[in-house]
């Protein structure tokens, strides 16, 4: 029953699998007029312009292209750059580390806090303290993270002088992406950690408990918290993949040098196969983590178990 | 709770109201380049100072402030015709039809955030209509997918049956007898959609894939900005705000909306 759910839910992200890598394939094909022109330049000669297109394929029909990139991906040949020639599997393969390194402490700095500001909120419900946490939590969603990079590195880092301003090499350089890409997803999480813990408080076994005299603490921390848990920990399984959009901007921001750096360098430098690598890559990541949210909505929900078609 | 935010949304539509009438009433140029007025400090010529050009800080703002409405009005309108459309129509035709609709909205909500946007503005040529288009890609699926699935639920309803049954043609029942049934949700919808499309916009040109110079928008004010942060950071500082206040008043709506209408989109 169970394993057939699973599997159920993996087999539906299959045709969605089908149409990304599609639609990665085409991205190329919306270069306007022919990206080997963007790329050389209309004075290139002829013989280097041929060579170019003989290079990226694109001398033959679009869908032997297609069955060319298909297969490729299959077998781990996700095309060279333009630029340094390098395979693009290769490129992705150094960067995605420091990503993941970003990710995983911004996600857990995001989880602390929201889990704290919501916790206040729920407890204080329509209180003045609910309103300043939501607040604090309005303003973080709206905050965008092009500019609170930017106003962070000023004042610690320029100004204060108390921490690294871009890269990854000094200890202390991760805070301030950290902070920078944790605090949309902190905003979120801890609107839904109120309204989870609020509406657990509403169940019918917590009236029973307290009716029972079962301590304030206890009902909280443990009763109402687990019930209020499963929401949020699938929205943090989907944050797992979300990250990766802010990503982009916050490593842009700091010269981190992650997958996001790439695929901005890529772009600018007009790296094609780069930049279709790079997409795909962060599309596929936030499949996965998509998937694992569903899975874990399956495994920890008794009622979504039930519900499932 | 509700009161409050609408009063704090009045407050901030005011503050930008201020922004751009007394930038319509200062009347500077904002691409006009003067070498003696580099990192000018504020004063009667030039109210919020000027950038690392000569040109003139407020002039800008009121510029990047009225694109991003612009862009942001602009997209979610085209969105949000083309969601809702092929939402009705989905749902009234069911079948192959709808399992595509709703494939193809799997697949552009298969990139997290920004980045279909990204990745196909950095394809396409830079410029305000492809931008548009790029945000516009990413936009419309929200719309189909709410639409779609209240379409679902209402198909067997007893007005819709009865007005099928009258033989009255399925555009006048979508848009007469439908869309006023579905709005609440949709314009929930709309005003976060507000919201993430002026961070869109200025995401993209901060990238330098959206709005082109001399052209003003607030995302390349604050890339520019950023690199000048030492020496002027009131030219970072000042763009910033005028986005932050921009998203959080069409978040405010949203919220607002919400609990007015009391419906749970999004």
């Amino acid at each position: 029953m169970m394993a057939r759910l699973i599997l159920g839910r993996v087999m539906q992200s299959v045709p969605t699998l089908f149409g990304v890598v599609t639609l990665v394939f085409l991205l190329l094909h919306l270069v306007p007029g022919d990206p080997v022109d963007a790329l050389l330049g209309e004075t290139a000669l002829p013989a280097d312009r041929q060579a170019l297109r003989h290079e990226m394929h694109l001398d033959q029909p679009l869908a032997s292209q297609y069955i060319h990139y298909m297969r490729g991906l299959v077998r781990g040949d996700w095309g060279t750059s333009l630029v340094d020639h390098r395979p693009v599997l290769a490129r992705i393969r150094e960067r995605i580390g420091a990503t993941a390194q970003l990710a995983l402490v911004s996600l857990i700095l995001a989880a602390g806090l929201a889990l704290l500001l919501g916790y206040v909120a729920a407890r204080h419900a329509n209180r003045v303290l609910d309103y300043a946490a939501m607040g604090v939590s309005l303003c973080g969603i709206s905050i965008p993270n092009f500019w609170l990079g930017p106003m962070l590195m000023l004042l610690f880092s320029l100004w204060l002088g108390w921490l690294p301003v871009s890269g990854n090499d000094q200890p202390g350089s991760i805070i301030l992406p950290a902070i920078t890409l944790g605090t949309a997803l902190a905003a979120m999480l801890a609107r839904l950690c109120r309204s989870c813990w609020l509406e657990a408080m509403q169940a019918d076994s917590i009236m029973t408990a307290r009716a029972m005299g079962v301590s304030e603490r206890m009902i909280w921390f443990k009763m109402a918290a687990r019930l209020a848990a499963i929401p949020v920990i699938t929205a943090f399984a989907l944050q797992l993949g979300a990250v990766l959009g802010g990503a982009v901007i916050t490593e842009t921001v700091f010269d981190w040098p992650g997958l996001g750096l790439l695929t901005v360098e890529a772009i600018q430098r007009r790296d094609y196969p780069l930049v279709q690598g790079c997409v795909l890559v962060i599309a596929l990541w936030y499949l996965l983590a998509n998937l694992l949210a569903d899975l874990l909505g399956l495994l920890l929900d008794p009622r979504q178990r039930a519900g499932g078609e | 709770m509700v009161s409050m935010r609408i009063r704090f949304l009045w407050l901030v539509l005011a503050l930008m109201m201020l922004v751009l009438m007394l930038a319509w009433l200062h009347g500077a140029d904002p691409a006009a380049v003067d070498l003696d007025a580099i990192f000018a400090a504020p004063s009667w010529a030039h109210p919020l100072g000027c950038d690392d050009l000569g040109r003139d800080l407020l002039a800008r703002l009121a510029q990047g402030l009225r694109l991003s409405l612009l862009v942001a009005v602009v997209v979610i309108a085209i969105s949000a015709t083309v969601g809702i459309t092929v939402g009705i129509f989905s749902a009234m035709q069911g079948g192959a039809i709808d399992a595509l609709v709703m494939r193809l909205t799997d697949i552009v909500l298969s990139f997290p955030g920004i980045l279909l946007a990204i990745a196909l503005a950095s394809m396409l040529e830079p410029g305000i209509g492809n931008l548009i288009l790029a945000l516009t890609v990413v936009g419309w699926t929200g719309f189909a997918r709410l639409t779609r699935a209240q379409g679902l639920s209402l198909r067997r309803a007893p007005f819709v049956e009865a007005a099928m049954g009258l033989g009255v043609s399925p555009a006048v029942l979508s848009v007469r007898y439908l869309l006023p049934v579905m709005a609440a949700p949709l314009l929930v919808e709309a005003s976060f959609g507000i919201a993430a499309v002026m961070i869109g916009e200025a995401g993209l040109s901060f990238l330098g894939i959206g709005v082109q110079p001399p052209m003003a928008s607030l995302g390349t004010m604050i890339r520019d900005g950023a690199r000048v942060m030492l020496v002027s950071p009131m030219l970072v500082f000042w763009p910033g705000m005028v986005l932050f206040f921009l998203v959080l008043a069409a978040n405010l709506l949203g919220d607002a909306l919400r609990d007015q209408l009391d419906c749970r989109a999004n």
